[in-house]
């Protein structure tokens, strides 16, 4: 059995080997319930009586962290009333929150060989700590808080060898857009990392990588438990946990190569993402006015960094709005501490509290018909980031942060 | 289950769930909700919608977010999706709601918008009654279709009696 595998297996009852093809019933480690589902009426109006186990469920205000009316402000406050009912002690509210999948991870959420649920479809950010999870709907995780359980039917998994070492100008963001290109869209199938090259990869940018797995529409992605990943954990002080390595007979579906060293920066032109990929070098200075970094994909300390460091001694260009958006509020400090923050605020960029924000096009950032965006977040679909007739452009916080400078798609501040 | 008959309605590759249910559904009144789906993508289709029109779309279907999507359409009036393939969360989101999305690869090539179709549930057939081309699809797992049959998760939720009132 390959990883994936293994973890569905060693969470479901009485099984002795998963394939492809079977249908699984597994228990869940940990169940992650955000702001959004707060929207939903069945969850307001008919919550689960008790939850299965008040200590694996986590409760995270992230999408619409602080809230934009007061529709949204009064179905908030019922979650609140929710956290309390039900005695949960991971309770992230604003000015503690910060995006679901960040925070699962600082607070030791996500332990190596562990099954997550979530109601935000980016869960698979979570393949990164060598962890499995996938987005589920508000109606299933109720289920899963009533029940502890949930179903799953096993796909067929692709095998994606990173090999060698990204170059300077590129991004974790770009590692994935070569992902997408090779793959394409593999919905019902899932995606393991391997290779030499994941050695130098940072928990930053493989939770990157991972979160962007939702764009083509895998199942679950992993990544293998390394030196890497085990400092962290010992980092936050977490040790109980059993990390997963495939069987040396383990099933591939297909395997891909990617040369990290051949990576350059790319963008996804608006709408779609799959067949839809472009190198920078190819974009003829295209013009934005806006420019978002943030979200699960590239909110992270590093990609704050990487903006700060591109703005610092530039300004943001005067047809140009950049708004960053740190992931969670403990990226949020750092930023502050570092001066990142003070670097992008004094060259004209807007700096907002933790949030999914701009991201959904729910606040923070909500753009207008006429509005060209290049932003960092996940997604470029019509509509997504507000008006139907704005144009989103995806990329790294880097790509993004030059192209702020600019006032066009630009890779380089010399060019 | 009962066999199925409608009408179609063909669309594209990656039809996304940001299509089907907008930012703005959110917190509109349920009613509204279902005229908004594919509002960006194909302005006034929602109102020529009849109830029992299947939607037959390409690859992909349903790739984004975790949002009642499969609601909006099923409230609009559409019996059924089918499609080259589905999006795996769309798909669970789909089958937790009561409502039948199924992957027959190859049905773009048998069926023109506003033709008839037939799904047999019970041979896995879906059959173009005005052409009179066949396709089989995969079968949902009986596990899975129960679940259909019984109207949905919340419903089951309700009927075991896990469910609460108001907050």
């Amino acid at each position: 059995m390959n990883i994936i595998e293994k973890i569905l297996k060693n969470h479901s009852e009485n099984i002795k080997e998963v394939s492809p093809g079977d249908i699984i019933t597994v228990n869940v480690d940990r169940a992650i319930i955000t702001d959004m589902a707060a929207l939903h009426p069945e969850f307001i109006n008919n919550p689960p009586l008790r939850p299965f186990d008040s200590d694996k469920i986590a409760i995270i205000f992230d999408h619409f962290v602080p809230p934009p009316n007061i529709e949204i402000s009064n179905r908030i406050n019922k979650l609140r009333k929710l956290a309390n009912l039900w005695n949960i002690k991971d309770f992230y509210d604003s000015g503690s929150s910060g995006i679901s999948h960040v925070i699962a991870a600082e607070k030791g959420f996500l332990k190596p060989g562990s099954l997550i649920a979530n109601t935000d479809s980016h869960t698979i950010a979570v393949g990164a700590f060598n962890t499995i999870g996938r987005g589920l709907g508000t109606p299933e995780i109720m289920n899963i808080i009533a029940t502890g359980r949930t179903w799953f039917l096993v796909g067929e998994t692709i095998k994606v060898n990173l090999n060698g070492k990204i170059k300077n100008n590129t991004s974790s963001k770009d590692v994935f857009f070569s992902i997408a290109k090779a793959t394409g869209d593999i919905p019902n199938n899932n995606i393991e990392f391997h290779g030499d090259g994941i050695k130098h990869l940072t928990m930053d940018q493989r939770s990157s990588i991972s979160t962007m797995c939702a764009e083509l529409s895998a199942e679950f992605s992993v990544f293998p438990y390394d030196n890497v990943l085990k400092s962290y954990m010992d980092n936050i002080n977490v040790y109980d946990y059993n990390p997963i390595k495939p069987d040396n007979n383990a099933y591939y579906y297909r395997t891909y190569d990617i040369d990290l060293g051949e990576t350059e920066p790319m963008v996804a032109l608006p709408d779609r993402i799959i067949n839809n990929i472009r190198p920078v070098s190819e974009m003829n200075k295209t013009e934005i006015n806006v420019c978002i970094i943030g979200s699960c994909a590239n909110g992270r300390l590093s990609d704050i960094k990487d903006a700060a460091e591109i703005l610092h001694n530039n300004r943001v260009n005067k047809n140009v709005r950049l708004i960053v958006t740190p992931a969670s509020t403990k990226i949020y400090r750092e930023a502050l501490k570092l001066g990142y923050i003070d670097e992008i605020a004094g060259a004209g960029g807007l700096v907002t509290n933790p949030t999914c924000g701009a991201c959904l096009g729910g606040h923070m950032g909500v753009v207008g018909d006429t509005d060209i965006v290049i932003s960092s977040t996940t997604r470029n679909f019509k509509g997504r980031m507000g008006s139907k007739d704005a144009k989103i452009y995806l990329a790294s916080a880097k790509t993004v942060a030059i192209s702020a400078i600019k006032g066009y798609i630009s890779g380089g501040l010399n060019e | 289950m009962n066999n199925i008959n409608g009408k179609i309605w063909l669309f594209g590759d990656d039809i996304n769930t940001d299509l089907m249910y907008p930012q703005v559904c959110y917190t509109l009144n349920e009613d509204e909700k279902p005229f908004y789906a594919m509002s960006a993508n194909r302005p006034g289709w929602s109102r020529m919608v009849n109830r029992g029109d299947i939607i037959v779309a390409g690859r992909n279907f349903g790739t984004g977010s975790s949002r009642p999507a499969a609601d909006n359409i099923k409230n609009l009036g559409i019996s059924c999706v089918i499609a080259e393939s589905i999006n795996g969360l769309f798909l669970r989101n789909s089958v937790n709601s009561g409502f039948l999305a199924l992957q027959a690869p190859g049905i773009t090539n048998i069926v023109i918008e506003g033709d008839i179709v037939y799904i047999d549930l019970k041979n896995n057939e879906i059959i173009n009654k005005s052409n009179n081309k066949k396709i089989n699809f995969k079968p949902l797992p009986q596990f899975l279709m129960d679940i259909i049959d019984n109207g949905g998760i919340i419903n089951i939720l309700k009927n075991k009696k896990l469910l609460g009132g108001p907050l």
